[in-house]
């Protein structure tokens, strides 16, 4: 195909103004590649959760009763509406020994499957296996380990566990690793969101033995037809189920694997959504900048076409060809390679969560939202500057344009002082406003560079904080000892005398439903004593409080969930009734909070459910081998816990230093479009400058004035809009499971500025190397552009 | 075609421009006939109307009252996409920055403006009647001041218009340069038989045209005819 003598001029033209063309397609790219790798992603996985749930029949509720209810089964079945149910055993808090350890122990739930694997075809909550095999029959007893836990401890096929029921040790070989839609996300309960797999994990064990372990069918799990009333099948079903009381109803929206996922899902989907909209506003308005320039600069050009006979429309064409250009290649590169990165995002994550089955697609959706992502607002914002030179009268433009006014300033009214600074000071100080809409976008560009910069490092402060607040103020404590059964308080001054335990305090913690009215919340009672030194209490603003002995104290998310202020009273258990003495910050999980003693004396018994250590570092190991062998379920180290949840940030705190660089890579894109199109607009003035004596340092310090001080207006607003941005990105996080503070370092602040600053400087480089390349006597001569 | 054919009326045009508060009448009642062939020289001081006069003509700007004629044309009565049409098929322009496309090279520039009309000139003929047949794939960056005139008259004249509109062609032209273009000119005007408007405030190129228009402030003060036209090369100033 012959390209038009026009086609041409674009193409020379955008390889004239290459640097600038390239970094607004930059942002372009960097928009439409953010939108599609996470959205792409979110798509990827979205569907993958779909498909694992749909492939493993995922209940669409759970029930739980506390008696063995195994009888009810056939009538839950003919329950209309229910697709099919599955009865089984869920036993809470049975201890698990690992292979090749006689003492190290775990907390395990053991849940019952089918024995075989024909009887598993209709099972709701089916597990895929991932390693091994399905219950190994005639080869003694066997069991199935869900897979992060496995990962975790290195469990394979073949090794021998066993499990304490009764004070009997029952050994179970390994018969598989499995995957289980319930524990994708491997959280214990709402209240226990993100446990440690070193001290808690899940296996199965086929229900043929469920009379040898004597524990009861005490959870069905549900699946409905599509259309069926949900509420009707609720309601038959707790009738049913009354007589065997029913302890919960778990909703899949409420089943905490499935809400942790939704909430990464969420997440996946905002990012996809908030932060390539700041690019795309940037990149339009870098376009605009850009186009705007090029029609200035080109008006004799424009005046030339139009005299020659162009058409209106065709010069309006032309010119909005540039925005199509950005548009067009910023989007489809960035399209491409957000599919590929997609796919990277959606191996990796749905490999850390061990996601039992990964559908990856060409998702045609994001790659034409992507597409119109790129170009709609390089069309909507060259359409002006397109516009505009069509308009432009041919004679007018072959007149050279009258100077802008300049005029003294009002600021310089003000403080009269101004008008006696050097012009050094002066002239940019003038200039700012001489061209207000100029130093408006560099000012919008900055501002956009500084909060994108600031969100992400004020989600990694967060997060930092997070983990110092949890593991230096709240965990105070080396270990934790929990008992599968209730213990005398004793126990405490027996383990106190233990050899390296520098102090141990007693702890409680008890099922619990509080209710006000028509609101309840299933969690756990914890009882601490009111002097505790080893479990930090911290009022919502921080300050160290002391446990209640005359109510119960909740943590803030519970407020809002039970809609109770400090003075409401709460029932607990249906009967007991405690006022809400006061409200405690806790980042993980939602808890009720009441002294041992108040605790102990509803409890009419003088017990505890486990203990918190203060342990000298070198007996962490002898002392945990101690409390096994004194019949704990599980001891939980700080310094572990500490460690798998570093490592878990580990991945959050990459993806995070990738959206500071993406913020970064913005600011410099923006500022650089902005910075080099302020100069290369004053070619001629700068040129007459330097005619006139004018030294290089001068001009140079002049710019750099000018740009640094419109980055400075710019950093307030910038600041403000990047923490409204963090506000948002926190509010989507905050529930009863998880809540976390929006904090910024100081440092921070000064880290932003530093970072702008220096791009600023950076940005100015190219510019500052074209003037002084310029050849004074042709520039001063040239038409004014 | 003969000299003796109108090809231009000018009846009582004026223009006025507002300035602020203030009108500007950039051209006074001005009405003038040019005839078919002929090489007209405008000549006045800066702020005279020539420029005005020369961009009405030629459709690059609308006047305030009066009417225009050109080549059978009422071009105040056209609207936007008429006087596009009409600077497309009937006039050249040459401009005194020359106004050429950085982008492009000699050769496109002229290809520039003749891929507007069906029946353009050779580019390559006409790159060689202004003189550049070996320098069509220089960029404009790569002429000189002369040569980049060149080829702003080969751009205007490669869609062969009737009339040529040339606003001082050799002011940003050295002497020798500029009677070379001002040759170059009255070749086309001769042997292409083109109306030429030369628009100048060089007075010593008045003796080389058919006839000269004198302006002052807007207004047409004298027209002479020039019975003899010299040599441009042999003009001084």
């Amino acid at each position: 195909m012959k390209m038009n003598k026009l086609e041409r001029k674009l193409i020379r033209d955008l390889w004239s103004s290459k640097g600038l063309f390239i970094a607004v397609t930059i942002i372009i790219f960097l928009a439409v590649a953010f939108f599609g790798a996470m959205f792409m992603a979110y798509q990827n996985l979205n569907d993958s959760y779909d498909y694992s749930y749909e492939k493993l029949r995922f209940a669409d509720f759970t029930v739980k009763v506390s008696q063995d209810a195994l009888e009810a089964i056939d009538e839950l079945e003919k329950i209309e509406g229910v697709e099919t149910v599955t009865g089984r055993m869920n036993a809470e808090d049975i201890a698990l020994t690992l292979p090749d350890t006689q003492t190290k122990k775990v907390s395990a739930r053991v849940i019952s499957l089918p024995s075989s694997d024909t009887a598993r075809a209709d099972v709701v909550n089916d597990v895929l296996v991932e390693e091994g095999n399905y219950f190994l029959n005639n080869e003694g007893l066997s069991l199935l380990v869900e897979k992060n836990f496995a990962d975790h401890h290195e469990l394979k096929p073949g090794q021998m566990v066993h499990l304490t029921l009764e004070e009997e040790d029952i050994g179970f070989g390994i018969a598989g690793i499995v995957a289980s839609p319930e524990y994708i996300f491997p959280a214990e309960s709402r209240q226990n969101f993100m446990p440690s797999s070193e001290v808690w994990g899940v296996v199965f064990v086929p229900e043929d033995i469920i009379t040898l372990l004597k524990r009861p069918v005490n959870e069905f799990c549900f699946l409905i037809k599509d259309g069926a009333d949900y509420d009707s099948i609720i309601t038959e079903v707790e009738t049913i189920l009354d007589q065997y009381q029913v302890m919960d109803i778990v909703p899949r929206e409420d089943q905490p694997s499935y809400t942790g996922l939704e909430m990464d899902l969420e997440q996946f989907a905002t990012l996809a959504e908030l932060f390539p909209l700041l690019f795309i506003i940037v990149g339009a308005m870098a376009t605009y900048i850009l186009l705007t320039r090029i029609v200035y600069n080109q008006r004799p050009q424009i005046g030339l076409m139009r005299a020659t006979g162009y058409s209106r429309r065709q010069v309006m064409v032309h010119y909005l060809g540039f925005a199509l250009f950005i548009g067009l290649v910023g989007s489809i590169a960035g399209i491409i390679v957000g599919h590929f990165l997609s796919e990277g995002i959606t191996h990796f994550y749905a490999s850390m969560i061990n996601l039992p089955y990964t559908t990856m697609e060409i998702q045609w959706i994001s790659i034409g939202g992507g597409i119109i992502l790129g170009l709609l607002p390089c069309i909507i914002s060259g359409i002006i500057p397109a516009f505009t030179a069509s308009r432009i009268l041919p004679a007018e433009a072959m007149r050279t344009p009258t100077p802008s006014a300049g005029r003294k300033l009002l600021i310089e009214k003000m403080f009269p002082f101004l008008t006696r600074l050097s012009s050094v000071w002066k002239i940019p100080l003038r200039n700012i406003f001489r061209n207000r809409r100029r130093s408006i976008y560099t000012a919008i560009g900055v501002t956009f560079g500084v909060s994108l910069i600031l969100v992400s490092a004020i989600m990694i402060d967060s997060m930092v904080d997070l983990i110092d607040f949890q593991f230096n103020k709240i965990q105070r404590y080396d270990a934790r000892v929990q008992f599968s059964e209730e213990q005398p308080a004793s126990l405490v001054d027996e383990f106190a005398g233990w050899d390296g335990v520098e102090k141990a305090e007693p702890l409680l913690e008890i099922p619990v439903r509080l209710e006000n009215g028509e609101k309840s919340y299933s969690t756990l009672l914890v009882a601490l004593p009111s002097d505790t030194e080893l479990r930090g209490i911290y009022s919502p603003s921080r300050e160290r409080i002391a446990v209640s002995n005359e109510g119960i104290m909740l943590t803030e998310a519970l407020s809002d969930t039970l809609d109770v202020d400090k003075g409401d009273t709460l029932t607990l258990w249906g009967s007991e009734q405690l006022e809400v003495v006061g409200f405690v910050k806790d980042p993980m999980g939602s808890f009720g909070y009441v002294s041992l003693e108040l605790a102990q004396s509803m409890a009419g018994m003088d017990v505890i459910s486990g203990m918190l250590l203060e342990v000298n570092p070198e007996y962490e190991d002898i002392i945990r081998d101690k409390a096994y062998k004194a019949g704990a379920a599980s001891v939980e180290l700080s310094s572990e816990t500490k460690e798998s949840v570093d490592k878990m940030m580990e991945s959050g705190m990459v993806m995070l230093y990738i959206m500071l660089l993406f913020g970064a890579t913005l600011a410099l894109a923006i500022v650089f479009t902005t910075v080099t199109v302020n100069i290369l607009e004053r070619r001629r003035e700068i040129a007459t400058m330097r005619t006139l004596g004018e030294s290089k340092g001068r001009i140079v310090a002049m710019i750099t004035i000018e740009n640094l001080l419109l980055g400075m207006v710019a950093l307030i607003p910038g600041i403000v809009l990047g923490y409204v941005l963090a506000w948002y990105f926190f509010s989507l996080f905050q529930g009863d499971m998880f809540s976390m503070d929006l904090v910024v370092f100081p440092r921070t602040y000064v880290m932003t500025i530093g970072i702008v600053v220096l791009i600023m400087l950076i940005s100015q480089v190219p510019g500052i190397r074209s003037i002084n390349r310029l050849n004074l006597a042709q520039v001063t001569k040239e038409q004014a552009s | 075609m003969t000299k003796n054919d109108v090809l231009l009326k000018l009846e009582n045009v004026s223009r006025i421009y507002k300035m602020g508060q203030i009108n500007v009448k950039a051209l006074d009642n001005v009405s003038l006939e040019i005839m078919k062939g002929e090489f007209i020289v405008i000549l006045g001081p800066s702020g005279s109307g020539k420029t005005t006069l020369l961009n009405l003509i030629g459709g690059m700007d609308s006047p305030t009252s009066g009417k225009i004629m050109s080549d059978g044309i009422e071009t105040t009565a056209l609207d936007e996409k008429g006087l596009t049409r009409y600077r497309r098929d009937h006039i050249g322009f040459v401009f005194q920055f020359f106004n050429l496309i950085p982008s492009l090279t000699a050769r496109e520039n002229i290809e520039f403006a003749a891929e507007l009309v069906k029946d353009s000139r050779n580019v390559l003929e006409t790159l060689q009647i202004v003189g550049l047949g070996d320098r069509g794939g220089h960029f404009p960056s790569e002429l000189s001041g002369g040569e980049q005139q060149r080829v702003a008259i080969a751009r205007a004249i490669v869609k062969d218009p009737p009339l040529l509109l040339c606003d001082e062609p050799t002011g940003d032209l050295d002497f020798d340069t500029g009677k070379h273009i001002l040759s170059a000119m009255r070749k086309i005007n001769q042997e292409g038989n083109k109306t030429i408007l030369l628009v100048t405030h060089n007075t010593a190129i008045g003796d080389m045209a058919d006839r000269v228009v004198r302006m002052r402030s807007g207004e047409i003060v004298e027209i002479t005819e020039n019975t003899s036209p010299i040599d441009p090369e042999d003009l001084r100033w």
